[in-house]
């Protein structure tokens, strides 16, 4: 579940970089709810697969290297302490995190908006290496087993994703702003978690040693 | 055009406010004696002592026309009575404050109101509320403080934050110590992160089937009661909300003049905001009178005022209802307000039907807090120790 969770908590924020590049989308095919449904579908599809592909990665990550160090749980738990420290700057005191949907919002506004395939935007935009997405690749990475890493990208999508829903109800985003914020915070205090997991890490990898 | 006339808000009439205070004398006897009389000295006195206090403030805030002074008065003393009521009943029911596995498997845990966010959506997927308290009859059941919650919050909305919370007192009392604040620019998008809190904790709660805010983050903890601390988890546990505590509860609030526990951290305290929307009353700013001085932005102990709320007329979803605001008004532009009247209206009738509603909440709710706390003085003075 903490995959769920790590996604809950930054799935405000992704609903509010990918926001340009869906609803520019939506409203300039204009063809109503279920259409927006469809293609929030093929978004969050495209997005699924970029965060599975990442899931493959991470166990790669884990089988060439980590399964080879001896102090695997102290790089692992230095790794949650730098990315969850990262995490809570960005939740708390900065405003914009590097995140691949901004990127593709940008290009969406300069060209036609119905031109964009949503399943692509998707993939791309899963393409994002946030703190959120970064302290997942991590635990992804320090748990080794392929299926695990899956399991746990699922997750995280799952989590991310379930702010997405409204969105073919575009008027009902209206207090945007809160929400983002509100979005950012619930990431830092899942920050402050990992914080505690890497602490707790570090020290047994300490003792280990 | 706007004229320079001092309109502060303006009390009841002294005929007035000795019949409607005869009226709330009549009731808090009634409520707060339960229909008997107590045989035990000490209890009397604890009786008439606590008659005398809630019935002096309520008519001073009717009379004087002050909302918030009055009221945190009574509202800090009954946080104080709490703590004192509160852990003379751990010691004599258990001997500490701490609390041992085998309370929680037992279920005789006191329940408090701030579990409330986390047990919701349990109970509706399970049926079944996440707490190892008592439902019915103990001390601090869950069923009593449910109904006390649902009551409150249909009457109040988020005023239970400032009428109805046993812990709000503190950080209330604390942020009045100072005359001026020491620290003073604050970012008001620290309003949202009790609302961030209640999202977590909440989801949380309901997949781990388990109060996560309590164990990890309640500050509260502190003065009520705690898990012993046997093992590292619950060290740093302990270490959290303790320091959560004395930063949140007591330094904050001094150094900012803020209650911060309630305004950035409480995850029940976002909830009760959100019942704001659904409750009749609310605290309105007439435009017209508004003269734009920002002393309300200023004392707002929440951060509920800003520029927008001026411009808008209303405060927002975050105001507790305290008083505060209307209190420091230089031009008597803010008042208490009924949902759907003209503003500003019959001001001193919505202001009077919202104080008896919160008023009778406050003092029905820690009569018996308070004179338990003074039972508890009295025993101190006179045999040295609180406990029976």
């Amino acid at each position: 579940m903490q995959g769920f969770f790590l996604g809950l908590s930054s799935g405000l924020t992704c609903v509010a970089y990918c926001t340009p590049v869906l609803v520019p989308y939506m409203l300039g095919e204009g063809k109503g709810i279920a259409h927006n449904f469809a293609a929030l579908a093929q978004f969050l599809l495209g997005r699924l697969a970029g965060y599975l592909a990442f899931a493959f990665v991470a166990w790669l990550i884990n089988l060439s290297v980590l399964e080879r160090l001896e102090s695997k749980g102290l790089l692992i738990g230095a790794l949650y302490i730098i990315f969850s420290s990262f995490l809570m700057i960005y939740a708390f005191f900065k405003t914009d995190a590097p995140c691949a949907a901004r990127s593709i919002g940008h290009i969406a506004g300069k060209i036609k908006a119905s031109l964009l395939i949503p399943a692509m935007a998707g993939l791309l935009s899963g393409i994002a290496f946030c703190p959120p997405f970064l302290l997942a690749m991590t635990h992804a990475a320090d748990k080794g087993s392929l299926s695990y890493s899956l399991f746990f990208f699922l997750m995280f999508f799952i989590g991310t994703s379930v702010f997405f829903i409204p969105m073919p109800f575009i008027g009902a985003l209206r207090r945007f702003q809160a929400l983002q914020i509100i979005g950012k915070m619930a990431a830092g205090i899942v920050g402050l978690y990992y914080l505690y997991a890497g602490i707790i890490a570090v020290v047994a990898g300490v003792k280990g040693i | 055009m706007k004229t320079d006339t001092h309109q502060v808000p303006q009390g009841e009439g002294k005929g007035r406010t000795i019949v409607l205070t005869l009226v709330m004398a009549v009731i808090t006897v009634v409520m707060f004696s339960q229909g008997k009389m107590p045989q035990d000295p000490k209890e009397m006195i604890a009786l008439v002592l606590t008659l005398l206090f809630a019935n002096t403030l309520f008519f001073l805030l009717l009379y004087t026309g002050r909302t918030d002074r009055y009221r945190a008065i009574y509202f800090s003393t009954f946080a104080v009575s709490l703590i004192i009521s509160f852990v003379s009943h751990m010691f004599e029911a258990r001997g500490s404050m701490s609390l041992s596995e085998t309370k929680i498997l037992q279920c005789e845990v006191p329940f408090c109101h701030l579990v409330i966010p986390m047990t919701l959506v349990p109970m509706a997927i399970t049926k079944t509320i996440i707490f190892p308290g008592s439902l019915l009859g103990k001390y601090a059941s869950i069923a009593s403080m449910f109904v006390i919650w649902i009551g409150a919050t249909l009457a109040l909305g988020r005023g239970f934050c400032s009428w109805v919370c046993f812990y709000g007192g503190l950080d209330d009392g604390f942020s009045r110590v100072l005359k001026r604040p020491v620290i003073r620019n604050i970012n008001p998008k620290w309003i949202y992160l009790p609302f961030a809190v209640l999202l977590l904790v909440a989801l949380t709660a309901a997949v781990y089937l388990s109060p996560v805010y309590c164990s990890w983050l309640c500050p509260f903890k502190a003065v009520t009661e705690f898990q012993a601390v046997t093992s590292t988890k619950i060290l740093i546990q302990t270490i959290i909300f303790v320091g959560l505590f004395i930063g949140l509860v007591i330094v904050l609030p001094i150094l900012t003049k803020k209650r911060t526990q309630c305004a950035f951290l409480c995850p029940f305290g976002a909830m009760q905001s959100l019942t704001n929307k659904i409750n009749v009353f609310d605290v309105r700013i007439d435009k017209e009178k508004c003269v734009k001085c920002k002393r309300c932005i200023q004392v707002c102990p929440t951060l509920s005022m800003s520029e927008e709320s001026l411009e808008q007329g209303c405060a927002r979803i975050t105001c507790m209802k305290c008083g505060k605001c209307i209190d420091n008004c230089p031009k008597g532009a803010i008042s208490y307000h009924i949902k759907g009247t003209d503003i500003p209206g019959k001001r001193n009738a919505y202001r009077l039907l919202f104080l008896f509603a919160a008023f009778l909440f406050l003092a029905i709710f820690s009569s018996h807090i308070i004179q338990d706390g003074i039972v508890r003085v009295l025993k101190l003075i006179t045999t040295g120790s609180m406990i029976s």
